[in-house]
């Protein structure tokens, strides 16, 4: 069993490594290197995929607030998912590099979305939720199935700022911020053909 | 003299097949030059460009193959003026042999599977590849197409999987496509242009972008070539914008960054010396910013996300109110009218 990362042991790897950002890139990383050799191929390609999906997220976020179109108490949550988001994806793409691996980077992936996507902030709001969910359930999946154990607290905790994003953007748009019991968890195929309904 | 450089190795059999055909348009190439009545140039290149290059340029002897045989071929003296490859790394190599000059990116292109229109092992996604029954052609891992589908299986983390259902293993793109356009398996792995060339017998399946790896084609001029000149002017037409178009058309990715586009200036008026916020698309890659009349601004690039890029510029003492202009290698963008006060 793999012991929970805490705020303070974040704070203390900030103070060692001069940095809070680089901490928090290094938490999964340190992970990664604390387990076995080298990670199996199955963990590494669920790997590559949250980073593919941490770009859509961050390449969403940027977008919607280059958009310019939601109001003051949105556009604030939008800018603090972008930040989480970007968060994110130094976290699980700094696991691929503790591998050797070079992890995919902004340019690497042309993204599309749906005609109107960044229109209106109801427009936002909706796709955030949608995509939220999506993220949310991507990393449920990969939580059951990923083998290396001491990345799981990591994604765990990624896992639920998805889930907050999801629950504010859900309600934004209108809906309930939380229904589900159980949030369905997405095998690695289901959640590789959600995302590539957003890449060009 | 480089012969079969370790890792090189391809079967005999299709060496000489594509000495055959490659020795037929050189020696055409060479007769022509001998006359000085044709500019024909000779123009190894990866089969992937079959349909692309002719529509380009018709007047040259082209010879299409697995770039790592038609290296390999110039390697031993085969009368080649450019080589046109699927990766970076043939010509990479043959310029640190010393056989080409400097090797120059010139498209891209992306990994995907194909199965035939009546697609009889009923495959809607990748994954279905790892179905037991399934029959699959490839490319060799000793030719670009081959090895990045190599790329993209362990990236996937089903390589092993899906490699007992491999049936075939081919010297290049263009005889996967042939197999599968066939029916003689249930899908293979090609190029998306591949695909965009001829779609009437095939069904595309995307390879997932995160999986896939950075195809980038190059280019080089043999050394050995007595058309250089010639040679760098055709070299010019496929870097030109028409020559570009002509690979986008045919499915492969462009070269240059995607054009960059305008969301918001602020503020949209301001006299000389003040300084403006330009946020937008692909504004990370920019290169001028023009007020009317050509009168350019100095700038600088604030942030390098091109989803969310932001730049400032400085109001020229010459600037004259209008529309201004942002270009980056792919386009132009053009703002709403910023009043100079």
């Amino acid at each position: 069993m793999t012991a929970p990362i805490t705020r303070g042991q974040f704070l203390s790897r900030s103070a060692k490594s001069g940095a809070a950002l680089v901490a928090v890139s290094a938490t999964l990383g340190q992970a990664a290197d604390t387990a076995a050799a080298a990670l199996p191929t199955s963990d590494t390609a669920y790997v590559r995929l949250l980073v593919g999906a941490e770009l859509l997220a961050s390449d969403f976020y940027s977008q919607a607030i280059a958009a310019s179109v939601s109001g003051a108490a949105v556009t604030k949550y939008l800018k603090i998912a972008y930040f989480n988001e970007q968060q994110h994806y130094q976290s699980v793409a700094g696991i691929l590099s503790g591998e050797g691996v070079v992890p995919a980077v902004a340019n690497d992936i042309t993204f599309s979305y749906p005609e109107g996507t960044f229109s209106t902030e109801q427009s936002i709001v909706e796709f955030a939720t949608q995509l939220e969910a999506t993220i949310l359930g991507t990393y449920s999946g990969a939580i059951g199935q990923i083998q290396t154990t001491s990345l799981l607290t990591g994604l765990a905790q990624i896992a639920t700022c998805e889930a907050q994003h999801q629950s504010y953007f859900a309600e934004a748009a209108g809906g309930r911020a939380f229904s589900l019991s159980f949030p369905p968890a997405l095998t690695i195929e289901q959640a590789s053909n959600a995302f590539a309904n957003y890449t060009a | 003299m480089r012969v079969f450089a370790p890792g090189r190795l391809i079967s005999v059999v299709s060496i000489f097949a594509l000495c055959i055909s490659v020795g037929a348009g050189g020696a055409s190439a060479r007769t022509a030059r001998s006359t000085a009545k044709v500019s024909g140039l000779t123009i190894f290149a990866g089969s992937s460009m079959t349909t692309v290059l002719p529509q380009i340029d018709p007047d040259n002897t082209y010879s299409f193959g697995s770039t790592t045989t038609l290296g390999t071929q110039i390697a031993n003296g085969a009368p080649a003026d450019i080589l046109m490859g699927a990766n970076t790394t043939e010509t990479a190599l043959l310029y640190s042999e010393g056989y080409v000059e400097q090797p120059v990116d010139f498209t891209r292109n992306t990994l995907a599977v194909v199965v035939p229109k009546s697609n009889p092992g009923n495959i809607s996604s990748i994954y279905d590849l790892e179905k037991p029954g399934i029959t699959i052609d490839e490319a060799a891992p000793s030719v670009p197409v081959g090895s990045y589908t190599v790329t993209v299986l362990n990236n996937m983390g089903i390589n092993a999987a899906i490699q007992t259902n491999v049936v075939s293993q081919e010297t290049d793109d263009a005889n996967v496509v042939s197999k599968v356009a066939l029916g003689e398996v249930d899908a293979g792995f090609v190029y998306l242009s591949d695909y965009v060339t001829d779609p009437t017998q095939l069904t595309l399946i995307t390879v997932p972008a995160w999986a896939q790896p950075k195809i980038t084609y190059a280019l080089a001029i043999v050394k050995n070539s007595s058309n250089q000149a010639a040679d760098q002017q055709f070299v010019n037409e496929i870097l030109s914008p028409t020559g570009q178009s002509y690979f986008v058309k045919d499915g492969f990715l462009p070269l240059t960054a995607p054009t960059p586009s305008i969301s918001k200036i602020s503020p949209l008026s301001g006299k000389a010396g003040a300084t403006v916020t330009v946020r937008g698309i692909n504004l990370n890659t920019a290169t001028s910013i023009t007020f009317p009349g050509g009168v350019p601004a100095t700038f600088k690039i604030v942030s390098k996300l091109a989803a969310a890029s932001r730049l400032t510029f400085v109001v020229p003492t010459r600037a004259r109110t209008g529309a201004i202009t942002i270009t980056n290698p792919a386009g132009t963008a053009t703002s709403k009218t910023f009043t100079v006060t």
